[in-house]
This record gives C-alpha cells, structure tokens and sequence, in this order.
C-alpha cells in the first residue's frame, strides 16, 4: 500500500493567548505536529510495513516539514502557504488536492483532531473515499485495512477496502523524541514543496466576525475551615436532592 | 427566507440539542438517520419535520453509507435546479420547448415534493456521523465549522456560535453559503411531537464491514451510577487512594479518575477513568477531588447534574466549570465531608 501521513496540519491552540476581551492572539503559533500525529504515523508506518509498502509524508503550512522525516519517513511533500483556516473543508482541499497530486494512493492517515474534527472527514469527501474516524489503530490483511475503534465500552474492528482516509485519535501522548542522528537524516531525505495556487482554490475561508471569553456561570465556593466547607457543600447537594 | 438544515444522526446522542439548534434557523429540519429502526424512532421523538431513513445492515459501519447519503443530497441540489430551470421556462411562455419534457420535468418535481438541497448540516462529534457529514459537506460545496453551539438566520447569512481553543473563546462565524456543523452545545429533552414521515431511502454500502465488536474490561458500574467521586493527581500517592475510596464508599458513589490516574499512574482500571477518550458519564452528581479540569476531562462529565470540586487552587480551571467547589487541601476537606456526610 501506498501511504501518506498527512501530520502538522493545524495550530496548537496552547499556543495561543487569550486577552482579556476575549480576542486571541495568534503570535508565533505556527502550525505544529499535533497530539494525535504520532499516533497516525504509527498507524501509517503499520499499514506500509503489512503490506511492503511505502509511507510517504504530507504537510500544509508554516509547520515543520521535517517532522516526519526525521520519524522514518522517507519522503515529504509541504503545500508551504496555506493559511489556518477556520473552515475545515478548506483545510481539507488542500490536502485532498495535495493526495490527488502525490498519486496512486491507497490510505490517507491523519491525526482525528478534538480542534478541527471536521478535517478528515471532509478529505475523503473531497476524495470521494471512505473513511473511519476516531481509530485507535490499524492494520493490513489481505490488501484489506483493519481499523480499531474503541469506546469506553467496548472495542470495535471494521475491515474496508481501499481507498480510505483514516483518522486517528490518540489516547495518550505517544511521541518519541528523536536523536540527533536521525535529525542529520532528516536533512538528507526529499522534501517537495508546492504553493497552493499550483494545486487548488481553497476558496472563501468563513468569516469570523469576533471572539469573546464564554459566559461564566460562577460557581458556588466555599472557601471556609474545611469542617464549615464541607458541611456547606453537603448542604447544597441535599438541598439539591442529589445526596 | 428558509434556511432548510439536515441534522444527520448515527447515534442517539445529542439529537435533542442538534435539532434544537437547527430550527433557530426557522426553516425545515430534516434528520438524516444512518442506523436501525429503534434510533429513527428516537430521533422521531426529538420533534424534526421529517426523518430520511438509511437503513444499515448490523455488520455494515454507518460510515460505508457516506456516499450513499451525499448522493441523497446531490439529488436534491439536481431537483432545486430543475425547479430553477422549470420557473425560467414559465417566464418564456412562448419558447419552443417539447410539452412532453416539460410536463415530464414538472411531474419529477412533484413526486420529490418541495425537496431543497440542505443549507445547513448537523452533526454530533462521534466519529460515524463526522465521516457521513464530511461526504454531504464536500458534496454541496459546505463549509465545516467545528464546535457549534447554536445557529441563526441572518439576511441571508447562516451565524454559526461555535467553541474555539477548546471552549476558552466563543467564535461567531458568518457564511453566506452552505455550512456544515460539528454540535458541542447542550443536548436538549423534547416535549412529544407530532408524527413525523419517515421516508426510508434506497441505499447502497461501501466495502466496509464490522469484523467483531469486544466489551473492554470488565464492567464497572461508572457508566450508569447516579453518583461519582473522582480523583486527579491532587492525590499524592497511591495509598491515599483508599480515603477518595471511603468517600465514595460513604455517598454510595462509583469511584472514578482522570486519564493521567488510569493511563500513567496505573492505580485504578482504565475502565474508570472519565474523559475524551474514556467514559462519558451523566451522572446526578459527579464530584471531583483534586482534579484541574481540563477540556478533555470535563467532555466526559459534560451531561452531569450537578457537579462539585474539591481544589486547592482557588484559580483551578475546574471551578469554571462546576456548580460548586471547596477550596482547600483535599486531605483535610475529604476526611470533613466524610463526617459531614456522616451526620
């Protein structure tokens, strides 16, 4: 199978400063690796391994393109100047046009962002693929993907047919720092960039027309002894009959 | 102006709340149900105009009918345009157009009823029903705004309230063209509606199938108890674990923790812990001790009762998010509401 990681594709938003209007200041938050990219890139490297296959790279932004090459990947593609966008479908475009360039894919794997949840479904709309949300992993039998989803509950395996986009969700942080000498290779690895007008129109983004800090509902404290707080609290609660 | 909306379900999760959020645009709701008999009937109840029904076999994942349901859409964007078509011919009495295909266009029309593509689509943030948005979305042109909260009409304009930064900031967008929506808002009970038509709709699956579906763990009681203590990293050892424990011992209460508890530190089942990717509870009272609250945290607690907050920190995150809260050292105030509880 033919695989492409699709990693660094949004803006962390702890990178991001809330004033205290409530507008946001974006300053120095480029795009950065997100907390489910490690997780995708195990699954890619999974499925490329099955199968004899090749993994190669996919990033959109001002990211760090070599993120993944210097994870093993051999290959990488960056569409440079595409902006962050508050309409997922645009991301998607973008990197569904950049797929469509790379060619003679089987498996797009991408992290399935809490931020941007939108993203990968809308690349295998764009696509015209199938696709399978909040993974856990994935594996490849008989030119078949086997994908893992897990709830609280219970563990799920669907097995599809390329073509597919698969979003991947990480339970934990997964990331492995690497060395110095897989750093140095990275340099050495192919890394293709594009500019967007030479693949798509992303079109209009949404208009954002303001941002402002969610209405509290303040909270009842008690911030007494600990005797006086407690008693308080059990007060409240049985008053509220959920004692 | 109408604003027709798709509020497309494959579970019964927040449907309340995503049809409530639609008909703020005043215009038809109509909900898109990928899945079994019993969840139309569920949806039914949450009082849409009308319910489009894709049946879906059980060992076919709801996701395998994405282009199914994106073609349900395109159908219906061909049909507005021959309406289009079909008023422009009326304007040109005398053109010279074959009656025949005219009356035969008029009669296609009428047999969809008043069928208008969808301006705005809904869905919840299981994964099922994201995949089966981003088809429709990508098929109608749609934006994708994650982290919707409500919807308006607007001259012509759809306002989408949406949750950014994970919930630190409210973000009003405004598009002038179609949107799609992921729904984080409130999910909301509805009164008994009227009979909705349910109209099964024709469908045919991707090669996609369910291979096998295993319980994790072994079975807890969290998941439905009507009462939860939970703890964080507040607790400093796993020997204290045994006074949260007598705690909820003393409430009748399921013990429960954050992720970090389960996942790093290892001192209860996985099957325990709440949040994003762990359990979703909706309990009568939920009470956390020691916990920060973060966004992923508080997610799983999101349809509680009532919550309450044992923290040291009077500036903790999870005081904003909580009915009510002690500000002290959980191991002096643990030890106090167990004798309070006590009395």
């Amino acid at each position: 199978m033919k695989v492409v990681i699709v990693y660094t594709w949004a803006r962390d938003g702890a990178n991001a400063a809330v004033r205290a209007d409530g507008t946001v200041d974006w300053r120095g938050a480029k795009m950065t690796a997100g907390e489910d990219d490690p997780a995708a890139l195990a699954v890619a490297k999974r499925l490329a391994e099955d199968t004899g296959g090749t993994v190669v790279g996919l990033t959109i932004g001002d990211g760090d393109a070599s993120w993944v090459l210097a994870r093993g990947v051999g290959e990488a593609f960056s569409v440079t100047d595409v902006p962050p966008y508050a309409d997922n479908a645009a991301t998607a475009r973008v990197i569904a046009a950049a797929v469509e360039r790379i060619g003679a894919v089987d498996v797009v794997v991408m992290g399935d962002s809490k931020q941007d949840p939108g993203v990968a479904p809308a690349v295998a709309g764009h696509l015209g693929w199938t696709a399978l949300a909040g993974l856990d992993s994935a594996s490849a039998v008989d030119g078949r993907v086997a994908a893992v989803r897990r709830s609280a509950t219970e563990q799920q395996t669907i097995s599809a047919a390329p073509p597919l986009v698969l979003g991947v969700a990480a339970e934990a942080d997964v990331d492995t720092k690497p060395g110095m000498k897989e750093l140095l290779a990275a340099r050495k690895r192919p890394l293709t960039t594009w500019p967007m007008g030479d693949l798509v129109d992303p079109g209009d983004d949404v208009r954002s027309t303001g941002t402002r800090k969610p209405d509290v509902v303040a909270a009842t404290l008690f911030d007494g002894d600990p005797a006086t707080s407690a008693a308080q609290l059990v007060a409240a609660l049985r008053a509220d009959g959920v004692l | 102006m109408s604003v027709e909306s798709w509020v497309i379900t494959t579970d019964e999760k927040q449907v309340g709340g995503m049809v409530a959020a639609a008909r703020h645009l005043g215009g038809p709701v109509t909900a898109v149900v990928v899945g079994n008999r019993a969840l139309v009937d569920a949806v039914a109840a949450t009082g849409p105009d009308a319910v489009r029904w894709v049946s879906t076999a059980p060992d076919v994942p709801p996701e395998a009918y994405a282009a199914a349901v994106a073609d349900l859409a395109a159908a219906d964007l061909a049909v507005a345009d021959l309406a289009a078509a079909d008023l422009a011919v009326a304007d040109l009495a005398a053109a010279d157009l074959a009656v025949a295909d005219l009356a035969a266009a008029d009669l296609a029309v009428a047999d969809l009823a008043a069928a208008d593509p969808p301006r705005v689509l809904v869905c919840s943030t299981e994964p099922a029903a994201r995949v089966l948005l981003g088809a429709v979305a990508a098929r109608i042109g749609a934006a994708v705004v994650p982290g919707m909260l409500d919807l308006a009409a607007s001259d012509g304009d759809v306002v989408v309230t949406r949750a950014a930064l994970g919930g630190e900031v409210i973000e009003t967008l405004v598009t002038g063209g179609p949107v799609a929506t992921v729904f984080v808002g409130e999910d909301v009970e509805s009164g008994a509606p009227d009979a909705v038509d349910v109209v099964e709709q024709a469908a045919i699956a991707a090669d996609a199938r369910i291979e096998g579906t295993e319980p994790v763990g072994s079975a807890t009681g969290v998941a439905d108890a009507a009462r939860v203590v939970s703890f964080g990293r507040g607790v400093r050892a796993k020997a204290d674990v045994a006074l949260i424990r007598q705690l909820a011992d003393v409430l009748g209460a399921e013990l429960a923790c954050s992720m970090p508890i389960a996942d790093d530190l290892g001192w209860l089942e996985k099957e325990r812990y709440v949040g994003r990717s762990g359990q979703h509870i909706a309990p009568r009272l939920y009470l956390a001790v020691g916990i920060g609250g973060a966004p992923q945290h508080l997610e799983g607690v999101r349809d509680a009762k009532v919550v309450a907050a044992v923290n040291n920190d009077p500036d903790a995150r999870i005081f904003r998010s909580v009915d009510y809260g002690i500000v002290g050292d959980l191991y002096e105030v643990v030890p106090a509401l167990i004798d309070a509880l006590g009395r």
